[in-house]
């Protein structure tokens, strides 16, 4: 219960935000929102059932230009890419997850990067279907309407951020809803001891697969958030580099610990801002973070704290 | 002898040029404790992945309670009834011992995923009916004090009970018991010959205990099968077994008579 509490003081206090701070700043708190819902998914796949990927970009870009893609061919409206973007992005999640019932480790790690590379260049080449380096621009979201009745028109910057943080909340409950369920400790099964969950009856092929699924779409979501509030897509947003964000984001806050990867989205998203102009070395900044974090503490900040706590 | 619960006819596993198992055929009656025995590289661990469904082997079948498994993977060889323990412990690590008791009646559960997820009744009603199993398979164990600690935080000695306790609650049929007195005391040793009869005695369960202690052997087993370089020489019953001149022979080599008598 405290916790639902906690959850809903911290979504208070982010709704009334953009009240007391200018555009700049609320612009910064929407990237941070993006990012927690991409490590909160990726934490989904690596941190509960324990496999490995560097598709993150991916899965966000396929998000991103579904919706892109779809406002230009069909002229649909953002509550038909939220869902849209999630069966996309989940349906490639699935794809993903067929090699993950094979391969381990590492091999999965190329596998995933490797997919992370497919996907940027076709962003990046298919000119005539994705535009190619320039990207696709996007017209605003419009008016919301209810059996013909404009509640509220959608373009402000304030109305994204909402939208933003409505998405964040919902996905957030539903991976929390995720990890505490019976799927969730088969996903902890299956990185436990792969072998020793199957001996027990557990379908590690279903489990693998619906933590995939559910990552990706995850970050499908993300990805037409994104595109909505930018305006736009371009592919150099959806690189490799994304997905290693969201990888340090995850390990540094602590895999499978579910508060960790938010902790370690929202610092690691909000770092390069203080920086001011030594911002251009934020990659330099992540990568010396993440070895420094594997070496000396694994389980991340919040697994730390929980094995202090424990003893 | 009662009908078979467990049928293996003519298995062969071959890794690239090494048999590991060669022509070997097994049966455990309903309510039996069948042993398999054998020196080290005969075969008997190899065997024991083939029955589980870790392995598939390369001839032969596998009869469970009459239907063909051969082709089965592992999860579905358990919910037909089929538990198992490892030689080298194994369980979900950072899970408690509670947790790692309910993963094993994850299978038997009724309810939906979807209903678990959006938190209905019905599966929580069945969670807390399995976590209840749980806790009185952990008493019958004598282990209801460590029911919420990581099993991490177990010694091998009661590792080893949580995981004889996981397959207990399963409800399993037959329990393939793969060298469970591995690492344990002399004492633990006895305990542990109490206990798996009375899993049987109590419970019903038919077992196929693989074992290198040959006390355990003796104690338990209605039936001994024993395997040397993947072929069954010998089987029969343990006493008997144990004085075959074949089976010494393949436990200590050729010429222990001659040397026995200089």
């Amino acid at each position: 219960m405290r916790v639902y509490l906690i959850a809903l003081l911290a979504f208070a206090g982010l709704a009334v935000a953009p009240f007391g701070i200018g555009g700049y700043e609320t612009n910064v708190l929407m990237m941070v929102l993006f990012f927690v819902i991409l490590a909160v998914g990726l934490d989904l796949v690596t941190g509960y059932c324990g496999q490995f990927s560097f598709a993150t970009g991916a899965f966000y870009g396929i998000g991103a230009y579904t919706a892109a893609i779809m406002t230009r061919d069909f002229n649909t409206t953002i509550w038909v890419h939220l869902p849209a973007g999630a069966i996309v992005a989940g349906l490639f999640g699935l794809l993903l997850g067929i090699p993950a019932l094979r391969l381990k480790g590492h091999f999965l790690a190329i596998v995933t990067i490797a997919f992370q590379t497919i996907v940027y260049l076709v962003i990046s080449q298919w000119t005539s279907f994705t535009g190619g380096q320039v990207g696709l621009p996007m017209p605003n979201a419009g008016p919301v309407t209810v059996f013909g009745v404009t509640l509220f028109e959608f373009g402000s910057l304030r109305s994204y951020y909402w939208l933003t943080l409505a998405m964040t909340a919902l996905t957030l409950l539903i991976s929390w809803r995720l990890v505490n369920s019976r799927l969730g400790r088969e996903w902890v099964a299956i990185r436990d001891d792969e072998t020793l969950a199957s001996a027990v009856g557990l379908d590690t092929t279903r489990g693998k697969l619906t933590a995939f699924v559910a990552y990706a779409a995850l970050a499908g979501v993300a990805g037409v958030l994104t595109a909505h509030s930018l305006r736009g897509v371009t592919p150099d947003d959806y690189t490799i580099w994304i997905s290693a964000t969201v990888v340090a984001m995850m390990v540094v806050g602590g895999r499978g610990t579910f508060i960790g990867p938010i902790l370690g989205a929202v610092f690691l998203a909000i770092l390069p801002e203080l920086l001011g102009k030594f911002a251009e070395y934020k990659m330099l900044i992540y990568g010396v973070l993440l070895v420094l974090v594997v070496t000396l503490m694994p389980e991340g900040v919040v697994g730390r704290l929980r094995a202090r706590a424990a003893r | 002898m009662t009908a078979p619960i467990l049928e293996a006819r003519g298995i062969t596993k071959r890794f690239g040029g090494v048999v590991a198992v060669n022509d070997a055929s097994l049966t455990v009656g309903k309510g039996q404790i069948v042993g398999l025995i054998g020196p080290n590289g005969s075969g008997k661990s190899t065997m024991v992945n083939l029955v589980s469904g870790e392995l598939m082997p390369n001839e032969g079948t596998f009869l469970f309670n009459g239907t063909d498994i051969t082709s089965l993977p592992s999860h579905r060889r358990a919910r037909l009834g089929m538990a198992r323990s490892f030689q080298l412990l194994r369980l979900f690590h950072s899970l408690s011992v509670e947790d790692n008791l309910l993963l094993a009646n994850h299978m038997r559960m009724k309810a939906s995923i979807a209903a678990s997820i959006f938190g209905r009744s019905s599966a929580r009603e069945e969670e807390q009916r399995a976590r209840a199993r749980a806790r009185e398979l952990l008493a019958w164990f004598d282990l209801q004090d460590f029911a919420d600690r990581p099993v991490s935080a177990l010694s091998i000695g009661q590792q080893r009970m949580v995981e004889i306790a996981r397959g207990m609650m399963s409800e399993p049929s037959l329990f393939v018991l793969d060298e469970p007195a591995a690492g344990l005391s002399p004492p633990n040793v006895d305990k542990l010959i109490q206990l798996v009869r009375r899993l049987r005695d109590e419970f019903g369960v038919s077992i196929l205990l693989v074992e290198h202690v040959m006390r355990v052997v003796r104690d338990l087993c209605d039936h001994v099968v024993v395997l040397d370089s993947g072929v069954k020489i010998a089987e029969g019953a343990p006493d008997a077994v144990v004085k075959d001149p074949v089976v010494i022979e393949a436990y200590i080599g050729t010429g222990w008579k001659r040397r026995a008598q200089g």
